[in-house]
């Protein structure tokens, strides 16, 4: 079986917030819900449930970077998509299906989110669109029924539901699904070496655009720094004088 | 001339500073006082390629030139605070993995290389003992060879990992009384019958690197396990000690550069006086002279580094950089503990240990009066 992961090159949520609002100056990683979906891809090729795995991404060469790191982590081939738009979720499910359709995986697996705009809807849509089976927000995944079908259980307000998809299926992930691999030295200089395979929307998908226009965005407002009080009594009373909640 | 790391060179750096941060240095103060090696860390340290950086991929390695492993050995010094770990990482590399690659038979290679560069085994050197230090040469572990065999009898002191070692490159003579011709080295695997490993050695810094004696007692080493020719020790050792000089200390580069972040940070923060105690020039100076000693620490380093990656000699420059970078580095710590005050002082502060971690380093791979001494031999002295 094929595996299709797909991920999407994010400021590093962990730099400077700053930077990331300028993102050309921004350090740039995979999604870190991404990294878990091919993560798990991996790790069901190595256990022999699979026996290759693609990763893909939407983007211009900046995010060959990524790219690379994903093949570092374990994905046999990379797909680049090459656009330099700003992507919404439609626009990439879009994009995406064309890619299943040429691919003919038997298990997709998304990160459940972008970190950088959380809309969480990529997964979704892209199983609308190729009328297969999801399921979401998966924190275990286990193939069953000889690979014909996925056990998944999903993180719900509810608690932990358990949910059986018939393959091909859109599986997108949780946080505590894995925790990704660090990405070896050595496989990181043999990634250089591996090819990259270009597609571009215009042969994918050439009616599909980004229809998502963002009017602005402003950093969060700072928070003003707190003060250090020296005793218990001190910060009874600053709490009922000034902050005036007891 | 260039002075830019290329994509793929900062690519690695970043992944060891990530690396680092997330999985090295835990319970630090704990295990300094206790002297406790971090077995685990070294283990993901092999996982993620570190101790396999200079060795050629053929044997399992990154076949990282001089310049990006000590790039990369900087940004570990840098992120990973156990100065311990890291220094029983360069003894590993610089005293085993790189004497291995340089003088091993293709068969020594396939045995050894591949462990050594992904953790699974632990390297170590053995030549220093009580009465040869800075006078290595005049050594008196003996090696006389028995049939398929080479039977050693003596013992080595300051062994770094040696109680934990894998593989220790033995220094012995065939001869004591024709001197340096007749030094040859050994590899010597754990567990050999007749090594015992002595007590470990309690250190004023370096705490988390274990460090013991070691025993030779009518201990057989098979003739295979003979690195180099008989007689090649002493170009072996020296050979050995020009890449230890020239790259023990990027690590320490690092330190540096985490200790002046950290100073700035807090003569930014702390406030007495009624402003910020960088405002006041005294302490201001100290961190300028923190920033100058480690940029010139710094280009020193990949001068050296930069030269080897181009096959060429170095001999001069890994002096200087082992001399240098030594000094600085203690400088700095100083200089550190006297920005922060009293509260340097405390262990809990994590500015002290960074002291103790660096006054070894005028000491090991040769003394810096040895160094001063090579200098001004290569400068007709």
């Amino acid at each position: 079986m094929k595996i299709l992961t797909a991920f999407k090159a994010v400021p590093d949520p962990d730099g400077d917030p700053r930077a990331a609002a300028a993102a050309a100056n921004a350090r740039w990683v995979i999604n870190y819900f991404d990294a878990i979906a091919l993560e798990e891809a991996v790790r069901l090729r190595e256990r022999g449930a699979a026996a290759q795995v693609v990763a893909v991404t939407i983007g211009p060469p900046r995010v060959e970077e990524q790219v690379r790191a994903a093949l570092a982590m374990g994905a046999d081939r990379a797909v680049r998509v090459d656009d330099e738009r700003p992507v919404d979720p439609y626009f990439v499910a879009q994009v995406l299906q064309a890619v299943v359709q040429r691919e003919a995986p038997g298990l997709v697996i998304l990160g459940k989110q972008a970190v950088d705009d959380d809309s969480n809807q990529v997964g979704q849509m892209l199983a609308g669109r190729l009328g297969w089976p999801q399921a979401t927000f998966v924190s275990r995944l286990e193939l069953s029924d000889g690979g014909a079908r996925a056990r998944c259980t999903r993180e719900t307000d509810a608690g932990l539901q358990v949910v059986e998809v018939r393959l091909p299926a859109v599986i997108t992930t949780d946080l505590r699904l894995n925790e990704p691999r660090y990405v070896s030295l050595p496989a990181l200089i043999k990634a250089r070496r591996q090819a990259i395979e270009l597609l571009s929307v215009a042969q994918l998908s050439p009616a599909a655009r980004p229809r998502t226009r963002v009017l602005r965005t402003e950093p969060a407002a700072s928070r003003p720094p707190g003060t250090r009080v020296t005793s218990v009594a001190e910060l009874v009373t600053r709490l009922r004088e000034e902050a005036k909640v007891l | 001339m260039d002075f830019a790391w290329s994509s793929s060179q900062r690519e690695l750096f970043d992944a060891v500073v990530a690396f680092a941060r997330k999985e090295l240095g835990r319970e630090l103060i704990q295990r300094d006082a206790q002297g406790t090696f971090d077995r685990e860390g070294w283990t993901k340290c092999g996982q993620m390629g570190i101790p396999g950086l200079p060795v050629p991929e053929e044997y399992g390695g990154a076949g990282q030139d001089a310049l990006t492993t000590v790039g990369a050995l900087e940004h570990l010094g840098y992120a990973c605070r156990d100065n311990g770990l890291t220094f029983s990482l360069n003894a590993h590399l610089w005293t085993a993995v790189m004497p291995l690659v340089a003088f091993g038979t293709e068969e020594q290679k396939r045995r050894f290389l591949p462990g050594l560069a992904d953790g699974r085994l632990i390297g170590g050197n053995a030549m220093s003992e009580p009465q040869a230090g800075s006078d290595a040469y005049s050594l008196r572990t003996t090696a006389v060879q028995d049939g398929a065999h080479y039977v050693l009898n003596g013992s080595k002191i300051y062994v770094t990992n040696g109680p934990v070692a894998d593989l220790l490159v033995v220094f012995a003579t065939l001869d004591r009384a024709r001197g340096a011709p007749a030094i040859t080295a050994f590899l010597v695997q754990r567990d050999t019958p007749g090594m015992t490993v002595g007590r470990k050695l309690e250190k004023m810094g370096l705490r988390t690197s274990p460090m013991a004696e070691l025993f030779f007692e009518d201990c057989r080493v098979p003739a295979e396990n003979r690195l180099g020719r008989e007689g090649a020790g002493t170009s072996l050792f020296t050979h050995s000690m020009n890449w230890e000089r020239g790259c023990i200390l990027a690590t320490a580069v690092g330190s540096m550069r985490y200790l002046l972040e950290r100073c700035i940070r807090f003569a930014r923060e702390r406030k007495q006086f009624g402003q910020a105690i960088g405002k006041f020039q005294l302490v201001a100076t100290r961190i300028v002279d923190m920033q100058l000693r480690l940029t010139t620490a710094r280009h020193l380093l990949y001068y050296g580094g930069w030269l080897r990656s181009q096959g060429k000699t170095a001999i001069l420059e890994a002096a200087m950089a082992k001399l240098y970078l030594s000094e600085a580095w203690v400088q700095s710590c100083q200089d550190a503990i006297q920005i922060h005050g009293g509260a340097g002082y405390m262990v809990e502060y994590e500015v002290e240990r960074e002291l103790r971690d660096a006054l070894g380093s005028r000491l090991y791979s040769g003394t810096n009066e040895i160094q001063r001494t090579l200098i001004a031999s290569l400068l007709g002295l």
